[in-house]
């Protein structure tokens, strides 16, 4: 089997394990707010966060080598939804 | 909405821009989306298959059928439209990934009918046993880039599952959520608010300009170059992005922006972005075409730090993305930006910040982006690939670029990406490459050349005494050789020299043309002095003006002239002139003296004289001659003024060369008759026109035919236009110089000559020890294409103006390339081409120019403010139908009357100088930013044209339809376009429908794009009586051109109908008009004519009409080229010239009488030919009039719009003709016929063009590789056009040459 320069990163980099918070700290910065301001229920783009950014942050979730599908955060976009989308596959690759 | 299978459901917003389009170009393959992948490794084939089905069987918009019905196209997802996966072995190929790379291309290349043919394909080759590649191809109407990667992934998730025993993820939602979200949005109030925000925000309709001129289009193919950004470049990228909380392919984004804002010289740059619409859509992973295209509009800061600028553009996109699901096309209609003329945006720039490759257990694939969709313009790729490598991939239309621009912009943006990486501010980086900067610095201005450092006076004085006996000066018939021409001058030059003229005095003339003139020119320069002419004609106070700053020594002019100079200056008129020497010939000049000063307009409004030395002369004289080989056989005219810079060269260059100067009479110069007799009868080989005056030239008879070695232009553009019409109208080479009266006449040159297809002329290359540059602000080297700033440098350069050292030091400053040189900065802008000859664009500042004589608007504008008649002046010069005329506009004081205002300007100015029209404003107007807005400027009333209200009946009826559909509140008047008002295709396809109700006709789609005015409608509606054609009458203009040219004549085939010969008349080169020739019994109740010899004496009579003198080309396919050959013959029989005759695979009636008559089903089939399909290749298509009918009306022919009235004339046409041919017996031609023979065809029959022979006295076959059916197809058309248009041509010089030997006799 070939192995791709980003399977190699995903295998060997040791996986960080992405909290809620710094989600919450990582979509605050994008959007130039203060964490407390987003509540895990607030539509992410009310609060100004618009598709490039979005995937920015999907992207830099997925480095520590978790297999994140942009589509499925673009549907229910809010940190609620994005942490149980997190939370899932990081509780399946655990396991 | 109704989830019932097979339920037919309107088209979305998103989709029927593609519609249309794809209506509009049917024969367009890009509208295919598609990529491939290379699979390397074990691919367990059964689960890629049961994968792939899955897959597809969950996007349901590969399904869709498209139907056009009468409401408007709906879609029904159709499970038997489904794509299976076609499986095709290659791996017995000597190459076997060549071979799947083929027929990939080839499946790419074949446009779709979404109408008609399924949507998207699935195939999988197979190139051995662990080598595989899978293409997808979809059409865009059902999928878009993000929707390939979801259904694309989709697969590969399956196909992992499936060989791991593991549970897939969530199916793919289906399509109906997707068009329920897109319903729920059309009637949202967020749509309206979205609206509000991009109307708002393009408010002020911004000019979106692109990186090449002309308007975007669809092609069917696309330029593509792909290059990587260096990974260190890519990284600060990154950084940036992380310091400034910008995504970083936002900021890519932006530099992008300012990379194109460079390059269209605007202040802003407006971009088209495209958006995935998918952030918060329950419609996210539906894989269907929800993109959209968002103008970005840009106004980088150069001078403010990079960040900030990055963070004012990522702002910007964030609002745009807010409203991003407002339609662009909607966005277009609001702001009328429909019907092609102007653009929302210039280039795409596209970012795609993911690695978009599939990943499948236990293969390594290679994905390949094919096509994303037509390129209708310019568009910036950028792709992750692997995690850390970002590359660009430059997408252009072959039809606004060129392979090799594509190429260079490719380098470039990389080069300005990585640059601008490491910046601190836009300002720091260049445009061009360094590589680009080299070249154009000095690979093209290495123009050092060894001349004499010596003086005009010396140069002349050795050419006088070395051929005494010659001819030197010839004017009214009289002739003065090189020793009289010597001693007069010498004489005059003592005399001078005795009244105090030598070495720094300037000496004014202000003589008419005539041989004195001449004399004291040189006399002047032999005294050492400068030269400093006037122009009597002008007004006493700029006259005054003039001689008050430059204080000549003395003033050479006729005695009567004295009072113009008020007493204050010595005339030292012709008459009191020595004949002989009186004691020796001054010592003359030295190199860096100076030899003349020529006056310009000045901004300020003080004309500035400008002082050119000899050093600076001697090189451009000596370089012409030298050049361009003149020798002493050469007759110069002279007729340019002696004011007009131009005229140094014509007055001494034929000095240098030991040639004749012939001096035109006085006011000669405006008189293309006098100048056409001179010119003929003084064998005159050398003469120059400013480009106006040589367009009204060669509008004069006498002008045609005649000969000379070489004639120049400058002191205007030269059209493109004019230089063909000089070459069909003179025999002489033509030559484009260039060159402000501060650089010693003209500093560059461009051989404009028969064969030159330039468009725009250059101005070219610069002559010798001369440097031309094209600078942007900052004064950097600009790239091939963008305009900037040309400056002037070398030895040509003029010391500078005559007692302002002021502005001297303002407009030549040190040459920052070459230590201890001077530039000067001309205010032109121009262009690099990309063979490195130079464009003139036009004026950076407020000077224009009018018959070639330079004009300040600064110094108009203050003699109307000096008029004291006036608060406030602005001064333009307006282009009208190419004349371009002086406007000023004004802003009376209280009470004043402005009807004296014209008689002042008169006793101040210039008669070129003083304005055409006069516009009284209460206001001028002014910008949001308190800038005069000259945009806003009424057009002055030159021809009391204003909107003209509908007149005709048809006319009234036409506005009254646009008003209804478009809802207008204003009338609408005669000349207003219906695109303008803010008509669309859904609209246009509306109106056609009620034009059909109103009037019984329609003409279709293309003739309505064609023709969008109220007036240029009803016209077409008017048929035959009116002016334009309906596209059935018996003479239809396919083409209008030039109409020096004599027109073809395009004979219709069976059918009656000659829209065929459509794209043939288009590709002739020069464009001439070409008649299309229709059968007149298209339309019903006209009979059909009893015999063919009948129906071409009809035709020729129709000729005649609009074209009462030959030659007559003529043209014909299949029965046209008999009805052809017929009308050839008649012709003559009448005594009239025939051109070209020529057949596009026509054969003489004698092979087709034995044939059966035809059917309907032939006129049907005559029906599907016209409208550009092979009937034989549909052998699906049931041949009754109902299906014909469908079929043409769904594959989008203008045919299928054609009223039943009309389709049942041309099956009526069709067996007349066949009926004609059967009873035809040629008559023979004695003439040459051209004959395209469809060389791929025939191959059952013995047809041959020799089956001619009897009827022709001579016939020239040339083979085409194609099909009968297929000889005015675009493939045939490009082989067929060059050798025809060769032919005319050559006819065409024949018969000059005949006249003009005719009228020498």
């Amino acid at each position: 089997m070939a192995i791709e320069p980003g399977d190699i990163k995903r295998i060997v980099t040791p996986a960080a394990p992405v909290t809620r918070e710094r989600m919450r700290a990582d979509i605050a910065k994008m959007l130039h707010e203060d964490p407390e301001e987003i509540s895990g229920g607030d539509s992410l783009i009310d609060l100004g966060l618009d598709s490039m950014r979005a995937m920015n942050l999907v992207l830099a979730w997925s480095e520590g080598g978790l297999d994140l599908e942009f589509s499925e955060f673009a549907e229910d976009p809010t940190l609620d939804g994005w942490w149980a989308l997190v939370d899932a596959r990081q509780k399946a690759r655990g396991g | 909405m109704n989830d019932r299978p097979g339920a037919a459901h309107p088209l979305t917003e998103a989709q029927s821009g593609l519609w249309y389009a794809q209506r509009l170009d049917p024969a367009n393959p890009l509208f295919n989306t598609g990529q491939y992948i290379e699979l390397a490794g074990p691919l367990d084939r059964a689960v890629f298959e049961t994968a792939l089905a899955q897959a597809v069987a969950e996007a349901e918009a590969l399904a869709l059928r498209m139907v056009d019905a009468p409401a408007g196209p709906m879609q029904i997802v159709d499970p038997a439209r489904r794509p299976a996966l076609e499986v095709i072995d290659v791996s017995q190929a000597p190459d076997p990934l060549a071979a799947a790379k083929a027929d990939i291309a080839r499946d790419m290349a074949g446009p779709v009918d979404p109408a008609r043919d399924p949507l998207a394909a699935e195939r999988l080759f197979v190139l051995g046993p662990e080598r595989h590649v899978w293409q997808q191809r979809i059409h865009h109407l059902a999928i878009d880039g993000y929707g390939m990667i979801l259904l694309t992934q989709r697969v590969a998730e399956l196909y992992n599952a499936r060989r791991r025993g593991s549970e897939a993820g969530a199916k793919l939602p289906g399509l109906a959520i997707a068009l329920d979200e897109d319903a729920a949005y059309r009637a949202s109030e967020k749509r309206e608010k979205d609206g509000a925000y991009w109307r708002e925000l393009f408010a002020d309709r911004p000019e979106a300009a692109s990186l090449a001129p002309g308007m975007p289009t669809s092609a069917p193919r696309f330029h593509r170059r792909a290059v990587e950004i260096d990974g260190a470049a890519f990284a600060r990228l990154r950084e940036a992005g992380e310091r400034t909380a910008v995504p970083w392919p936002d900021v890519v984004t932006a530099l992008t922006a300012a990379y194109v804002r460079r390059h269209t010289g605007t202040a802003e740059a407006i971009v088209g972005v495209p958006f995935m619409a998918r952030l918060g859509s329950a419609a996210a992973r539906v894989p269907a075409m929800l993109m959209n295209v968002l103008p970005l509009r840009v106004t980088p800061d150069e001078a403010a730090p990079l960040d900030d600028v990055l963070g004012t553009v990522a702002k910007s996109l964030t609002r745009a993305r807010r409203h991003g699901r407002y339609r662009s096309e909607q966005l277009r209609r609001d702001l009328r930006l429909v019907g092609g003329q102007r653009r929302l945006h210039g280039p795409l720039i596209n970012l795609l910040p993911f690695d978009e490759t599939p990943r499948f257990d236990g293969l390594a694939c290679r994905l390949e982006v094919l096509s994303t969709g037509p390129v209708e313009d310019i568009t910036f790729t950028f792709r992750l690939h692997g995690t850390e490598g970002l590359r660009l991939e430059v997408d252009a239309n072959p039809e606004l670029y060129d392979a090799g621009t594509v190429e260079a912009h490719a380098a470039r943006l990389k080069h300005f990406i990585e640059a601008a990486s490491a910046a601190a501010t836009l300002a720091e980086v260049p445009t061009a490459t360094p590589a680009e900067a080299h070249r154009h610095l000095f690979a093209l201005n290495a123009t050092d050349h060894d001349v004499p450092d010596t003086t005009l006076a010396a140069l002349i004085e050795a050419q006088m005494r070395a051929t005494p006996d010659a001819p030197a000066l010839r004017f009214d018939g009289r002739t003065l050789d090189y020793a009289t021409l010597d001693a007069r001058s010498a004489a005059l030059a003592g005399a001078l020299a005795a009244r105090g003229v030598g070495p720094g005095s300037l000496v004014a003339v202000a003589l008419p043309r005539s041989l004195e003139l001449v004399i004291a020119l040189v006399a002047i320069l032999r005294a050492g002095a400068a030269y400093l002419p006037l122009d009597l004609a002008q007004p006493d106070a700029r006259l005054a003006r003039i001689i008050g700053s430059a204080k000549p020594r003395l003033v050479l002019a006729q005695a009567d002239a004295e009072e113009r100079f008020a007493g204050e200056y010595k005339i030292f008129p012709p008459e009191k002139w020595p004949a002989v020497l009186a004691d020796r010939v001054p010592p003359g000049p030295a190199p860096g003296d100076a030899a003349y000063v020529i006056y310009t307009s000045g901004s300020t409004g003080e004309p500035k004289g400008v002082v050119v030395e000899h050093r600076a002369i001697v090189n451009r004289l000596l370089w012409m001659r030298e050049h361009y080989g003149f020798t002493a056989a050469d007759r110069i005219l002279q007729k340019t003024p002696a004011t007009f810079d131009v005229s140094v060269w014509e007055f001494f260059l034929p000095f240098l060369a030991g040639a004749c100067l012939v001096v035109a009479p006085p006011e000669a110069h405006r008189d293309p008759v006098a100048l056409a007799r001179i010119i003929r009868e003084e064998k005159i080989t050398t003469a120059h026109f400013v480009p106006s005056m040589l367009a009204a030239f060669l509008a004069e008879p006498h002008a045609q035919g005649l000969s000379l070695a070489r004639v120049f232009c400058s002191g205007e553009e030269l059209p493109a236009d004019l230089r063909d019409r000089f070459h069909r109208t003179v025999q002489a080479e033509l030559h484009n110089l260039y060159g402000p009266t501060e650089a010693a006449v003209d500093v560059s040159y461009w051989p404009a000559g028969a064969d030159d297809r330039s468009r725009p002329v250059p101005i070219g290359f610069p002559v010798w020890n001369t440097r031309l540059y094209v600078l942007d602000e900052a004064g950097r080297p600009q790239p091939p294409g963008v305009p900037g700033h040309l400056s002037l440098g070398g030895v040509q350069l003029a010391r500078g103006y005559l007692g302002r050292d002021d502005l001297t030091a303002e407009r030549f400053r040190p040459d920052p390339f070459r230590p201890g040189a001077r530039l000067y900065a001309t205010g032109d802008l121009a262009l690099w081409r990309p063979d490195g000859a130079v464009v003139f664009l036009g004026r950076s500042d407020h000077q224009v120019k009018i018959r070639g004589l330079r004009i300040e608007l600064g110094e108009i504008e203050a003699a109307v403010m000096a008029s004291g008649l006036v608060r406030q002046a602005d001064i333009l010069a307006r282009e009208d139908r190419g004349t371009t005329r002086i406007v000023a506009y004004v802003v009376p004081e209280p009470g004043a009357d402005l009807a004296g205002l014209k008689g002042f300007l008169a006793t101040r100015l210039p008669d070129y100088m003083v304005p055409a029209a006069f516009v009284a404003l209460d206001a001028l107007p002014v910008n949001a930013n308190g800038k005069l807005d000259r945009g806003a400027l009424p057009a002055p009333d030159f021809a009391g044209s204003g909107a003209r209200a509908p007149e005709t009946p048809s006319e009234v009826r036409v506005a009254a339809l646009f008003a209804e559909l478009l809802r207008t509140e204003a009338p609408v008047s005669a000349e207003d376009d219906f695109f303008t008002l803010g008509g669309d295709s859904l609209l246009a396809v509306a109106l056609l429908l009620r034009v059909r109700e109103a009037f019984g006709r329609d003409p279709g789609l293309g003739a309505l794009f064609a023709q969008p005015t109220v007036a240029g409608l009803a016209c077409l509606l008017d048929g035959d009586e009116g002016v334009t054609d309906a596209g059935l009458t018996p003479l239809v203009t396919l083409v209008e051109g030039d109409p020096a040219l004599p027109p073809l004549f395009a004979i219709h085939p069976a059918g009656g109908i000659a829209w065929c010969y459509g794209r043939l008349a288009r590709a002739l080169e020069p464009r001439r008009t070409v008649y299309g020739v229709q059968a007149p019994a298209l339309a019903p109740g006209v009979a059909t004519p009893e015999s063919l010899e009948a129906l071409a004496a009809d035709y020729v009579e129709r000729l005649r009409a609009v074209r009462p003198e030959g030659p007559y080309h003529l043209v014909g396919w299949s029965v046209g080229g008999i009805v052809a050959q017929a009308m050839a013959v008649r012709l003559r029989a009448l005594g009239l010239d025939v051109g070209v005759v020529a057949m596009l695979d026509s054969y003489p009636a004698d092979c087709w009488r034995a044939e059966p008559e035809p059917d309907e089903g032939a006129a049907l089939k005559a029906l599907v030919a016209l409208a550009g399909h092979d009937p034989d290749r549909l052998p699906a298509l049931a041949l009754n009039r109902a299906s014909v009918l469908a079929f043409l009306r769904a594959s989008d022919s203008p045919l299928g719009m054609l009223p039943d009235a009309v389709l049942d004339g041309v099956a009526r046409v069709v067996a007349s003709n066949s009926a004609l041919v059967r009873g035809h017996y040629h008559r023979r031609y004695e003439g040459e016929v051209l004959h395209f023979r469809a060389a791929l065809d025939h191959k059952e029959r013995d047809l041959s063009p020799s089956l001619w022979a009897e009827h022709v006295a001579d016939i020239r076959v040339i083979d085409i590789p194609a099909l009968h059916a297929h000889l005015t197809g675009p493939e045939a058309t490009a082989l067929v056009a060059p050798v025809l248009a060769r032919a005319l041509a050559e006819r065409e010089t024949n018969i000059r040459e005949t006249t003009a030997c005719a009228t020498a006799v």
